[in-house]
């Protein structure tokens, strides 16, 4: 079998939120966060800041643990939402959490800033949460990592519980109209677990939780995979690149809105890198085995 | 009766096995044959947590496996060291150490902080989304030498440069090193903000903790 290798996050080319960036919205924060309205308007200002092809939602990696119980800090324009402290002391605690109500709450309001950006004519890449960062915002990552070693059997079941959620959520963010629907987990990334703790993740969750998700891509919708996540589906046999022909040398972004339609599951670069660019015109569809 | 070398190594293997059962049990029976603590602190759990980061340093270990080692390490300490000697902590070095605000993300900050401790540092643990300030003021109230920042996102790496930044103001920078560390983090953003030291991983920040401070 291949080894799993690493994919160095850098992300650089996107600024984030700034003050650069708000002026002039006459947005307050970080009332921002929590309104549909508000949300878009900061989305769209960051795509056009970035110059990217796409507006990207949400803005943080806690509004799927939020739905489920836990608990924000909302932040201000310099640093966005983030865990506040720990609801669940215990893996089998992670069991008793709600499921997330979409028709509340600031998941909500996300799905509605999605759909009035589709309305706009904006192309959307909803940012789904994987796991292990969903589990950040419940409970202290030693729990997780010692669950996961002494009770297998019973992490599973919580990687299985929030990825049904996941799944969940990103055919809310398809109803809403969300044409890229971005899967990450980098909290779960090989420099932290290790070759075979990385190996047991993928086998006991990621590549069938993808095989559901990927079931989710069709002719207006396209799902797109952190490297990482890539990286591990190929380090471990599950998945292989397939080369496809763009019309030409295009960023990234631009390939993916592209080939929504053509191919079901990206995953060469991260999305986040807006300025990368497929100099050669090739993009490389994730085909899982 | 077990002899006073089979419990150490059962204290040292059970910390490298993460067996946190096995160190509290190994704990207590070593105290009840009436060893020393601190001996059973040194020569079994603090050698058991330094083998535990040699294989981390050749990457047979993982940063998850660390952390499992050092609950291991914590367990057998919370009943040894009850049992030491009073003494002074004041020829331990203090450090104060934390993840700045804005971030939450504190497994690579609990990992220097666990390699520091078992290096000997007097380690004081600000947490995770720690407001600037704090750094600074607990650096003055603790007589602390050097503050370890941390992050893993590129939004808040400017905190770090405030804190510098506040040290200065508050006239301790001159006696408090400064190190850094995290995803984004390099050694050249650390030349760029002033810092005296950046360090890849928890057992290069060992290094760097001692080179900074002549140790």
């Amino acid at each position: 079998m291949a080894e799993i290798k690493d994919f160095q996050c850098t992300y650089d080319n996107s600024a984030g939120i700034s003050g650069e960036v708000t002026k002039g919205l006459g947005l307050t924060f970080p009332d921002a966060y929590l309104h549909h309205e508000t949300i878009a308007a900061l989305s769209k200002a960051l795509k056009e800041h970035d110059k990217a092809a796409f507006c990207e939602l949400p803005f943080c990696h806690t509004v799927e643990a939020e739905a489920m119980g836990g608990i924000i800090n909302y932040g201000n324009e310099l640093a966005g939402p983030r865990a506040k402290e720990y609801i669940c002391t215990a893996p089998e605690e992670l069991l008793d959490l709600p499921g997330i109500d979409f028709s509340k709450g600031r998941i909500h309001e996300v799905l509605l800033a999605c759909k009035a950006l589709r309305e706009e004519g904006e192309h959307v890449v909803m940012q789904v949460s994987g796991p292990f960062t969903i589990l950040n915002v419940l409970i202290d990552a030693k729990h997780v990592f010692k669950g996961m070693r002494k009770k297998p059997e019973l992490m599973k079941e919580v990687f299985w519980k929030l990825g049904d959620e996941i799944l969940r959520f990103m055919e809310e963010a398809k109803q809403y109209g969300a044409d890229l629907i971005s899967y990450a987990d980098s909290s779960g990334g090989l420099n932290i677990l290790g070759p075979k703790m990385a190996e047991q993740v993928v086998e006991d969750f990621t590549y069938e939780f993808l095989k559901k998700a990927e079931a989710l891509a069709d002719d207006k919708t396209m799902i797109l995979l952190c490297p990482k996540t890539t990286f591990a589906l190929l380090g471990t046999g599950r998945a292989r690149f397939r080369d496809m022909m763009l019309s030409g040398a295009m960023a990234y972004g631009e390939a993916c809105i592209e080939m929504t339609g053509k191919a079901k599951l990206a995953g060469q670069m991260c999305i986040k890198n807006v300025g990368y660019q497929l100099e050669n015109a090739v993009f490389k569809e994730v085909v899982l085995e | 009766m077990s002899s006073k070398e089979e419990l150490l190594k059962r204290l040292s293997d059970g910390v490298v096995e993460m067996e946190e059962d096995d160190v509290a049990e190994a704990a207590q029976e070593y105290l009840d044959a009436g060893y020393l603590a601190f001996d059973g602190i040194m020569e079994g759990l603090v050698d058991g947590m330094n083998r535990a980061s040699e294989l981390y340093e050749a990457e047979e270990y993982f940063v998850t496996d660390v952390l499992l080692c050092s609950d291991a390490m914590y367990a057998g300490l919370d009943i040894l060291r009850p049992h030491l000697p009073e003494v002074s902590g004041d020829d331990k070095v203090t450090g104060v150490i934390g993840v700045v605000e804005g971030d939450t993300h504190d497994i690579g900050k609990n990992l220097v902080k666990i390699m520091l401790e078992t290096a000997g540092f007097n380690m004081i643990d600000l947490g995770r989304d720690v407001p600037l300030a704090r750094f600074v003021e607990t650096a003055k109230e603790e007589n602390a030498a050097f503050v370890c920042l941390s992050t893993l996102m590129t939004t808040t790496m400017g905190g770090m440069e405030t804190v510098i930044r506040l040290l200065d103001e508050a006239g301790i920078r001159d006696k408090v090193k400064v190190m850094i560390g995290g995803g984004p983090i390099s050694q050249k953003y650390a030349d760029k903000i002033g810092a005296d030291g950046y360090s890849q991983n928890a057992v290069e920040a060992v290094k760097l903790a001692k080179r900074l401070l002549n140790i």
